[in-house]
């Protein structure tokens, strides 16, 4: 009987621990006071998200390949496997604060201040050039900044929605055609 | 023709400090109060006090002032009683902050009920009866289980991340601190900027009269997550968490004046 409730235990913790849970049920409960729009952020957080809470962001170095691994296997590519789009669209995207505000962490556009959250993009193209394999890195930093940078705070924006492949492509293009804005025209706040 | 002109003046002088983004904030904030009071001769933080006291000395359905309950520290004790939330109230059994008591002693003692209560009203009375903590210690005390609960929650919702854009408290006012995305520079707010003590707040970049609870919902929506609703367990378990964390921190001045 004893033996029994013991190894019931047990497979429900090992269960936990596999299933990388970061609240637990009645956390998720106190949470739902906060309204419903509110709390399923939390019920629905994602295993991956988990991971990122229970490390505080710094993932330990034994989980980081199969971590890399997961996030690389969530992007996913235009249908006709171009790339870089329309620079224009891309510079849309990019310096719209309710897309992808973009501006707001990286210096570089010529159309709003930069932030210096993240690296500075300043004429992110001239200094690259477009190399089929700097076209996929920018793309894929884009889709899923959290395949090269684990639990950055960087929006995964393809992986979780926020905008599609094609218009990820636009963005790449704007940030590497060496005709857009934003290599043709001083960023904002240049020296 | 005197006063048109300082007005002017101080609008010039507003735009020429929103516009540059590199002062230190506090000192442009200092700089503004001062020239608010110069110019108007009142600050806006001011006038929402008298506004809260009026309210807080008016009768309702009951017959009863405010002055009639507790924050705290007993009947109609403020001096120094917002210093002390959030804490555990033996009579409602619940752990509460300066908003949601506010509403406790409006609907439970006053006769208020819920719906008749405006928000705009619980933020004046807070602006008031925090006033009387300036100069006060943060002393937020973990003794009660509930506290003790509502802390470890409040810790494990700074540091999640949740939602479409994998927002995180602690993804900024952690990892980023002093970086910059928009305007300001992300504040250390666990610790040496003790975000706690600069709320509640007048913030005069857009008028607004804000508690700790409007900061708080704020962080969250201004990237697109869903935000706590008021007096909801999830934000004051936030702001044990935060105040615990300025234990100790002198309130400069409450209601603060920012950005």
């Amino acid at each position: 009987m004893r033996q029994t409730f013991l190894f019931l235990l047990a497979l429900l913790i090992l269960a936990l621990a596999l299933a990388q849970r970061y609240f637990t049920e009645e956390e998720l409960k106190l949470i739902q006071a906060g309204g419903r729009t509110y709390a399923e952020a939390f019920t629905g957080q994602r295993p991956d998200q988990a991971l990122c809470s229970i490390h505080r962001n710094r993932l330990p170095a034994d989980l980081l390949p199969q971590f890399l691994e997961e996030q690389r296997a969530l992007i996913k590519y235009p249908a006709d496997g171009k790339l870089m789009g329309d620079w224009r669209k891309g510079g849309e995207i990019y310096n719209d604060l309710r897309k992808a505000n973009c501006f707001s962490c990286h210096f570089g556009s010529p159309v709003h201040l930069g932030g210096d959250v993240g690296p500075s993009l300043e004429k992110y193209g001239l200094n690259r050039g477009q190399s089929e394999a700097i076209q996929r890195y920018t793309y894929e930093v884009i889709y899923n900044a959290w395949a090269y940078f684990p639990c950055t705070v960087m929006y995964r924006f393809g992986a979780l929605g926020g905008l599609t492949p094609e218009e990820i492509a636009h963005v790449v293009a704007y940030l590497l055609d060496p005709e857009s804005d934003f290599n043709t025209k001083p960023a904002v706040g240049s020296k | 023709m005197g006063k048109g002109w300082q007005v002017g003046l101080m609008f010039l002088l507003l735009g020429i400090g929103l516009a540059q983004g590199e002062v230190d904030p506090r000192e442009e904030a200092k700089r503004q109060r001062e020239l608010l009071l110069q110019t108007a001769g009142i600050l806006p933080t001011e006038l929402v006090v008298a506004q809260g006291e009026e309210l807080f000395n008016r009768k309702g359905p009951s017959g009863r002032t405010m002055a009639e309950c507790d924050f705290g520290l007993g009947k109609g004790v403020l001096e120094g009683a917002a210093a002390r939330l959030p804490r555990y109230f033996l009579d409602t059994g619940k752990v509460e902050d300066l908003d949601s008591r506010i509403l406790t002693c409006m609907t439970r003692v006053q006769g208020f009920k819920p719906e008749q209560i405006r928000r705009s009203e619980v933020v004046a009375i807070a602006f008031y009866i925090a006033s009387k903590s300036t100069g006060h210690r943060i002393q937020v005390r973990l003794l009660f289980p509930q506290e003790r609960e509502l802390y470890a929650l409040g810790e494990k919702l700074f540091y999640a991340r949740s939602g479409r854009r994998d927002f995180g408290c602690a993804t900024c006012h952690v990892t980023y601190v002093g970086r910059r995305a928009g305007v300001l520079r992300y504040a250390d707010v666990l610790g040496k900027d003790k975000s706690w003590t600069n709320w509640p707040a007048y913030r005069y970049s857009n008028d607004q009269a804000w508690t700790m609870q409007d900061r708080i919902r704020a962080c969250y929506t201004v990237v697109g997550h869903p935000g706590p609703e008021l007096y909801s367990l999830p934000v004051l378990a936030l702001q044990l968490f935060m105040a615990y964390q300025a234990n100790g921190a002198v309130v400069e001045e409450w209601p603060a004046f920012v950005r």
